[in-house]
């Protein structure tokens, strides 16, 4: 499993769920949590990091710069494109998930979710870098 | 990740949604005629195909189609295309078999159709998405259990009071309408002590979000469920509205479904509208 001390950058529009996301990253053990309110809010915090942000929880729909352009993003810098990446989104429908797997996400989260959803995402995205 | 196979068959009260994404090449095929063979069995449904996000067909997909057509004409059942975009409505017509196939702009109008729903708008099949939504949202992120009561039609002197509501519009393009879902203040501050693990006593922005993300949820959740039978359902963003006492106007003319719960922290309704 990622290691507590995993910097954790969270990436939603609405101030409850960065909190859900961030409340349940707790009590799976992460500490160092960094919030951002959209993706363009995420990128500047990626790049201004005073230490590498070892993984994204970003929503899917948000104003300015959705959670797929964030990821896109993310994954043509060679800066961060290795960063593992979770996409939470309320609305899974199969071409939605189609467009983010081709975009490079890791893992996605359905609304709602619970704890022992998030860690065995977390897990999964685990095992893939562990592997490669 | 999800079983991401560009078919999938869903399947409603007398026919099967066939759900087709992306482009479909030949290299599926043998799969696909695996999967039907054990939906044709008897008593055969109708078949809708949801072309909603459907880009190409090869000439084996083609094939493979109007086999199933012609083998639903064996059982006396028929077949339907529905939420056809240009680019693919041009292809069959390039290739001279567009007149081959029935067309509906999306399922309603397809089971009307086929015989099997009458014209009527709101019917369990459209409510019961939203209504299990709401249970299962309120449950896992918030501990709530609550409970449907007897749902009604509102009448025009009925009005439905609360404090805070999340609006969320619902757009196709057959039908529009909207979902609300109404909390007494008390009992949203309740629900939103649960979600968030800290005790609120008081509106706060923080309350505000809480309620669009969990209109958000549940209409997230009840569109994927709508729209893989095939209502086309478009992505909507909500809106919150807060005051004491407060009524909403529907945007729609249509009927006002009411479905009343009960939960361990009070009671709450969530109001379906919907016109063509």
């Amino acid at each position: 499993m990622f290691a507590p001390t995993t910097r954790v950058l969270i990436v939603d529009d609405m101030s409850t769920m960065r909190k859900i996301v961030g409340k349940t990253c707790k009590e799976l053990g992460f500490s160092d949590l960094t919030e951002a309110a959209d993706g363009t809010l995420a990128w500047e915090a990626l790049q201004n990091a005073p230490a590498p942000i070892g993984l994204i929880i970003s929503d899917w729909n948000m104003p300015n710069c959705t959670g797929i352009d964030l990821l896109k993003r993310v994954r043509a810098d060679s800066r961060f494109k290795g960063v593992p990446f979770i996409l939470v989104t309320a609305e899974a429908e199969q071409h939605q998930v189609i467009e983010a797997v081709k975009a490079g996400v890791d893992q996605y989260v359905v609304k709602p979710f619970t704890k022992d959803d998030l860690k065995t995402k977390l897990e999964s995205v685990y095992k893939k870098y562990a592997k490669s | 990740m999800q079983n991401s196979l560009p078919f999938s068959f869903i399947k409603g009260d007398g026919y099967v949604t066939l759900r087709l994404v992306g482009s479909m090449d030949d290299d599926q095929i043998k799969l696909f005629e695996a999967s039907l063979a054990l939906q044709l069995s008897d008593p055969c449904p109708h078949f809708i195909i949801n072309c909603e996000h459907l880009s190409f067909l090869s000439k084996g997909w083609v094939r493979a189609i109007l086999k199933l057509k012609t083998d639903l004409k064996t059982y006396n059942k028929e077949m339907r295309l529905i939420l056809m975009k240009t680019p693919l409505i041009n292809q069959l017509k390039k290739e001279g078999i567009d007149s081959s196939f029935k067309y509906a702009a999306g399922l309603r109008e397809a089971l009307v159709e086929l015989g099997l729903v009458t014209k009527k708008m709101l019917d369990t099949d459209f409510i019961n998405p939203f209504l299990n939504a709401t249970l299962n949202v309120l449950k896992v992120q918030a501990s709530v259990d609550a409970k449907p009561g007897k749902v009604f039609v509102k009448t025009d002197a009925q009005k439905s009071i609360g404090d805070i509501s999340g609006v969320i519009g619902l757009v196709s393009d057959s039908f529009s309408g909207s979902v609300n879902i109404t909390f007494p203040e008390k009992v949203f501050l309740e629900i939103v002590s649960g979600m968030l693990g800290e005790t609120y006593t008081e509106m706060s922005q923080d309350i505000v979000d809480a309620a669009g993300e969990i209109t958000n949820m549940i209409f997230g959740q009840a569109k994927v469920i709508l729209n893989e039978k095939g209502y086309g359902i478009k992505t909507a963003i909500p809106s919150v509205v807060c005051g004491k006492n407060h009524s909403l106007e529907t945007l729609t003319k249509g009927p006002i479904v009411v479905v009343p719960f009960e939960s361990s922290k009070g009671s709450f309704f969530v109001e379906i509208c919907l016109s063509a």
